[in-house]
């Protein structure tokens, strides 16, 4: 890494302290200028046309005489610089451009200021190597409990802001158990920890937080809505995708293991062509397999594409947080992304095969993880195949002979049965000898199948393309024209360079790009690997990332509010050998995360979108949180991992949405659908509406970060659903076997419940009048007054909101 | 919405889309585009109140308030209902060379199913229409026909989406999605996208038709049933009724409130308080709105209700009218649902096909267009009729009347919310197997409803996956001025 701060890293910083100050005449070359230029002069003189010799995405041209004889840009004087008097003018003849309203008096002066600094043109912050940054001296360090706060008390102090209060102990106990585990923490647990809290006890907790097996099916989820994870293939028939299940668990058990992020990456790009190629890491390649899947494309040319680029967008949004898809049609408007750039990317991934072919839905994507016992039953099928095809055809030599209804006979279910008794009568000693020898071979090889260790497959890169087609770039897009030729490499933008790629030996089973891919993309040297991973860990953790817009690092995408702390954090990964659970820790650990959530009028009134972190932000919690904390609640959670998807019971009404109610959604038995959301099957075309109620996000693309919702039917669901009544029921089965019959402990102990922490005794006396309302002003049976004094109190805001 | 743009963005890019990271989160903005302004003036969001008003602020003056897509699901024969081809009587049987795509695939050539049903002239434009529709036949007059439609994709899956969305890959948000984001929705009590479904099931793809992609799921279409409880998770569990329920939201609004004020300035609390309230009234109201009771017997009887044929597509088609009226933005209703016969895929037998659904849906269908129009809403009302495809001239098996798929040409048709009536744009061959005068893609007709609702379909986006997305596509797309 280099040591030296960037002089461009700086002033973005310094443009980014989103504060009226003095800095106004700062101007930020990537956020404030080339925005104009790529929206208002581009088109004319740009990446696809020179109008007048002039482009204004690079500085060359603008800075010596254009064809006209002027020159478009005077560093450091606006007055000689002949593009600010085109703009400018008001005679419509000569104004600059000659579409559309003139530029805003706004845009005149940035681009003046800009001009009068010196016009440069800035990299973009992520365009560039990460730097090690060193975390600053600042007068009131004594509140920082991990390097990590140093950046962010320093832009608090430079607005002259101060960090709202620590949140108290049993707010920091529900948070962390929440946010590790995603299940929120029985009572007895928060007690535990809070009645000896002491400096270390947090530390403690964290530490076994970070190993409980719940983490890894929270957080998986976090990978799987970035890599759109589904388990069917979309499109009329929706079906599923054998097998998905098991990359599912491979994420799962990577995130337990603190797998290197690296490693990580490698192998979910090539596991089948790394150094060492284990059953886990072929797991990995299922990757590849859980786009959108059209079994009837109307143009399968065109379907293919669809296909890479699924896998290219995918890949680049989800690792580089690059938007390389812009460029499938034409280079990149904003970003430096070229045509040749996308096409260069495909052509790395060319020889992943097609996901099935209508007629053999399995044989691409379906591969054996015991690589021996799959070869085992490779030769003993080849074998069978071609004895059956030599008995068939003796066999049906002799069945020419034998009477018609004979020989009808044979066409069904009875064939077995005249071969049986007539087939001796004709055929002739030699043959029948011969034929008799096959069939005891037959029967051996059946013998040996079934003794064979069983056959079990995963969804992955069963099939790959040895020897690639060449790639081309297409024209607008269009696979039906072809245009220049492509090499492999990566993206320009980050360096860019070709891959050190060996024609393929003779008995490769693939074509070496992927594996130099990952290489590249797992490299401690790669611009934004490091950097892209982190931000989505902390956008988790505070509820936005340190970039808002995770999937997009480029020019269109939010800067940074913190970009010496994402580089920070980005070093601290590498360095530490690319371990999450690393930056889990620090973060966790530190006193930015430990704020309390509480409001600060002041602050609020001076940053009200709280970039700078001056406290903790209150977050809703998420789909699978809402499920599964309702389920740890009522003491049905089954904590059960791993395995086959669950398939959580739906209503009539909600099969009936499909034009075969029912299909393919299997049943489960109560205790498989008390496990974890992680676990439930998806599938595209049917999404589960205690899920998707709660923003469970659309899997036919890569989701970013998750949307929270406020809306009625969340209301209707936790109120009104079938299966809220059932868990209720188990709450107040289960506060009944905890304290009694009293109503009064009843009360008490589901708010505990509810809230892992002590009751506030105006809920408890709210929930008892609740009882008493219902049965007298209601005439409802006491069990079911009860029932909803526990349903009440899973709607409860103190439930669904973490502080 | 995206008129006005802020400086500092560009390529229209506007970063509401973004807010559910901001503190005041996702969740309020969208609600508030529910309650309306009363509710955060008195809860004191002026900056979500802001964001609202925005939500609702179309491009242009809207002719139409609100869209009505009678969705012909399976494709319905367009030279067998209101693309007039005399030449091909007496052609039956005929071998003749022609281009086609469908389910089977690519063909050369074809032998001719001649047009099953007899065509006469409607209205005062002088419409030749089919005897399938003899009671819409009487409405040409308000009716704009679209005779030269052309789609990508000639397969259900993908077609369907198309229509459905503009793409053929799944994943975008639909139609109605897209309008209740340009508009947002001006009764709290309802959704402001209803799809209401076939008895026979889903369209295949089902929840896929009406997903909001990669928008909020707040905008995804909800489905609506005529019969029992309207929505899902709608009507109270059993033994407790709506007076327990409010004694029960009583409590949980009075805890809550607790809850909140020990933590101001958390907007978010106060959002899903209201939540709740506005949940209890769409208890009330979506039934409500589904009640046919109080509708006379002369207008039942118009729209067929009552009559085992037509009874459910009338029924429906009633409901869509009075969620017109009460302001729901986009109400689908689909024809046929499931597979094979049981919708408008008539690859077997074409006359028993296209007699059961046009029995179906002719008379219901002319009643709303009568009913909007008595009741002077058929002018802020648009309704679109077709399938996602229409189908072949030719036959698909050696034997009988079944056609295969055919998204070269076919038609498809408007009426009310602007729209010129007794209007005919573009045409097929003489056979009708390809449009050939004025070819109208799928996105024409994505572009006329928005334009008509007042939403500027080259204007309308949202950033995702780091373009500008829109239900269009990213070139420039015209509405189909003739009609408008």
């Amino acid at each position: 890494m280099r040591p030296e701060v960037p002089f461009t890293l700086l002033l973005v910083s310094l443009a980014m302290v989103c504060i009226p100050s003095s800095h106004a005449e700062e101007i930020d070359f990537a956020s404030q200028i080339q925005p104009i230029l790529a929206k208002r002069c581009y088109a004319c003189h740009g990446p696809d046309d020179q109008q007048g010799g002039l482009r204004f995405d690079q500085r060359d041209s603008l800075i010596v005489e254009a064809d006209s004889g002027q020159v478009a840009i005077s560093p450091g004087k606006p007055d000689h610089s002949e593009m600010l008097k085109r703009i400018s003018s008001t005679d419509d003849s000569i104004r600059m451009p000659p579409e559309g309203k003139p530029l805003s008096t706004s845009d005149v002066a940035a681009l003046t200021a800009w001009i009068e600094n010196g016009a440069n043109y800035t990299k973009h912050w992520a365009f560039q190597p990460i730097a090690r940054p060193t975390p600053p001296t600042i007068e009131h360090s004594a509140s920082a409990q991990q390097p990590l706060d140093l950046f962010v008390l320093q832009k608090l102090e430079k607005a002259k802001l101060a960090w709202v209060g620590e949140a108290n102990a049993a707010t920091l106990v529900r948070r962390a158990y929440l946010d590790v585990t995603g299940l929120p923490p029985s009572p007895e647990e928060l007690s535990d920890w809070t009645s000896r809290w002491t400096a270390s006890t947090y530390e403690q907790m964290i530490d076994q937080l970070l190993s409980n097996p719940s983490f890894g099916d929270r957080w998986a989820r976090m990978w799987l809505d970035v890599v759109r994870y589904a388990e069917s293939n979309s499109f009329e028939r929706d079906n599923p995708k054998p097998n998905a299940w098991r990359y599912r668990d491979y994420v799962i058990r990577a995130f337990n293991s603190d797998k290197p992020y690296n490693q990580f990456i490698r192998e979910q790009i090539a596991g089948d062509e790394l150094d060492e190629v284990t059953p886990e890491t072929l797991i990995a390649t299922g990757y590849y397999r859980l786009g959108l899947w059209d079994d009837e494309p109307a143009d399968p040319l065109q379907a293919r594409f669809d296909e890479y680029d699924d896998i290219v967008t995918t890949t680049s949004q989800a690792m580089l947080a690059l938007t390389v898809n812009c460029a499938r049609c034409h280079d990149h408007k904003i970003d430096p992304i070229s045509q040749r750039d996308y096409y260069a990317m495909v052509a790395l991934v060319r020889d992943v095969t097609s996901y099935a072919d209508r007629s053999d839905q399995t044989s691409n994507n379906q591969l054996d993880i015991d690589a021996e016992a799959g070869k085992a039953h490779e030769e003993v099928d080849a074998k069978l195949k071609s004895l059956q095809k030599k008995l068939r055809k003796m066999e049906q030599e002799a069945i020419v002979k034998m009477p018609a209804p004979d020989q009808r006979a044979t066409e069904g279910e009875n064939r077995e049965k005249v071969l049986r008794e007539k087939l001796r009568e004709f055929m002739d000693e030699s043959s029948w000898h011969e034929y008799s020898e096959m069939k005891s071979e037959q029967k051996q090889a059946l013998a040996t199948k079934k003794s064979l260790p069983e056959r079990f497959a995963a969804l992955g890169l069963a099939k790959v393309d040895t020897k690639p087609p060449t790639t081309y770039v297409l024209l607008r897009g269009s696979p039906h024209n072809e245009g220049p030729q492509v090499d492999p490499a990566f993206p320009g933008l980050l360096g860019g360079g070709s891959p050190q790629l060996k024609a393929p030996a003779e008995e490769a089973k693939s074509a070496g790009r992927r594996r130099a891919l990952g290489e590249w993309i797992a490299s401690d040297e790669n611009w934004l690997t490091a950097r892209v991973i982190v931000n989505r860990i902390w956008l988790h953790y505070f509820g936005r990332g340190i970039v808002r817009s995770p999937n997009n690092f480029g020019l269109m995408g939010d800067q940074p509010t913190h970009p010496e702390l994402l580089d920070f954090l980005a070093t601290e990964l590498i360095q530490s050998g690319w371990s999450l659970k690393h930056i889990h820790r620090q973060i966790l650990l530190s006193s930015t995360y430990r704020r309390s959530s509480a409001n600060n009028e002041q602050s609020a009134a001076v940053d009200p979108n709280n970039n700078l972190f001056w406290r903790q932000n209150l977050k809703r919690l998420s789909a699978e949180q809402v499920r599964d904390g309702v389920l740890h609640t009522s003491g049905e959670l089954n904590l059960e991992q791993f395995g086959n998807p669950i398939y959580p019971t739906l209503s009539a009404e909600v099969l009936a949405s499909q034009s075969q109610p029912g299909r393919n959604w299997e049943k489960s038995t109560p205790a498989e659908q008390a496990r974890r959301s992680v676990y439930i099957h998806v599938k595209r075309s049917l999404p589960v509406p205690m899920l998707s109620v709660f923003d469970f996000p659309e899997t036919d693309t890569s989701c970013e970060a998750r949307f929270l919702t406020v809306q009625p039917g969340q209301a209707l669901t936790l109120l009104n659903s079938q299966w809220m009544q059932e868990q209720a029921d188990h709450l107040l089965q289960r506060v009944e076997r905890e304290v009694g019959k009293d109503l009064r402990k009843q009360a008490t102990r589901c708010l505990e419940l509810v809230s892992s922490q002590s009751a506030n005794s105006a809920d408890v006396e709210e929930l008892v009048s609740l009882v008493d309302r219902l049965k007298t002003k209601q005439s409802m049976p006491e069990p079911l007054a009860r029932r909803n004094m526990a349903l009440v109190a899973l709607n409860l805001n103190q439930f669904i909101y973490i502080d | 919405m995206n008129n006005q743009q802020p400086s500092g963005t560009f390529c229209r890019r506007v970063r509401r889309e973004f807010l559910w990271q901001s503190g005041a989160g996702f969740g309020a903005v969208a609600l508030s585009s529910l309650l309306g302004k009363d509710f955060f003036q008195n809860a004191n969001a002026a900056s979500t109140n802001d964001a609202a008003a925005a939500l609702k602020q179309p491009h242009f003056a809207p002719k139409a308030k609100s869209v009505i897509f009678l969705f012909m699901y399976g494709g319905p024969s367009h030279i067998d209902t209101f693309d007039y081809k005399p030449n091909m009587v007496g052609m039956d049987g005929k071998s003749i060379a022609v281009k086609t795509f469908g389910r089977g695939g690519h063909r050369n050539e074809g032998r001719i199913v001649e047009p099953r049903w007899k065509f006469k002239q409607y209205g005062q434009c002088g419409k030749w229409v089919s005897e399938l529709f003899p009671n819409l036949a009487e409405r040409v007059d308000d009716i704009a026909f679209l005779h030269s439609m052309t789609a990508d994709s000639p397969i259900h899956g993908s077609a369907m989406l198309m229509m459905n969305s503009g793409k053929i890959l799944s994943g975008s948000p639909a139609l109605g999605s897209w309008v209740n984001y340009g508009l947002g929705s001006v009764n709290e009590n309802l959704p402001g996208f209803v799809v209401m479904l076939d008895p026979t099931g889903g369209p295949i793809s089902g929840a896929k038709n009406w997903s909001a992609g990669y928008m909020p799921a707040t905008y995804q279409g909800t489905v609506l049933r005529s019969k029992g409880t309207p929505l899902l998770d709608l009507s109270t569990p059993d033994g407790v009724t709506r007076s327990a329920q409010r004694e029960m939201l009583d409590s949980l609004a009075s805890m809550n409130a607790r809850h909140a004020g020990d933590r101001p300035g958390h907007s978010d609390l106060n959002s899903r308080i209201a939540s709740y309230e506005l949940a209890f009234r769409m208890q009330e109201h979506a039934p409500e709105a589904v009640d046919l009771s109080g509708e006379d017997t002369n207008t039942l009887e118009m729209y067929g209700v009552g009559n085992p044929k037509t009874d459910d597509f009338g029924r429906r088609c009633m409901i869509a009218r009075r969620l017109v009226e009460r302001g729901v933005r986009c109400i689908q209703l689909y024809s046929g649902g499931a597979h094979n016969d049981d919708n408008w895929d008539a690859h077997g037998d074409l006359e028993v096909n296209h007699n059961k659904h046009a029995g179906a849906t002719d008379k219901p269908i002319a009643a709303l267009l009568q009913d909007l129009k008595q009741r002077g809403l058929l002018d802020s009302t648009l309704v679109v009729w077709g399938g996602e495809f229409g189908r072949q001239p030719t036959a698909e098996y050696a034997k009988g009347s079944g056609r295969d798929h055919n998204s070269y040409g076919f038609t498809m048709w408007m009426a009310g919310g602007g729209i010129k009536g007794g209007v005919s744009v573009g045409t097929t061959d003489e056979l009708g197997a390809a449009a050939v005068e004025r070819p109208l893609h799928v996105k024409n007709l994505h572009a006329t409803i928005l334009n008509q609702l007042g939403l500027d379909p080259n204007r309308l986006s949202y950033f995702y996956s780091g373009l500008d997305q829109k239900l269009v596509g990213v070139e420039h797309i015209e509405p189909i001025t003739e009609i408008i």
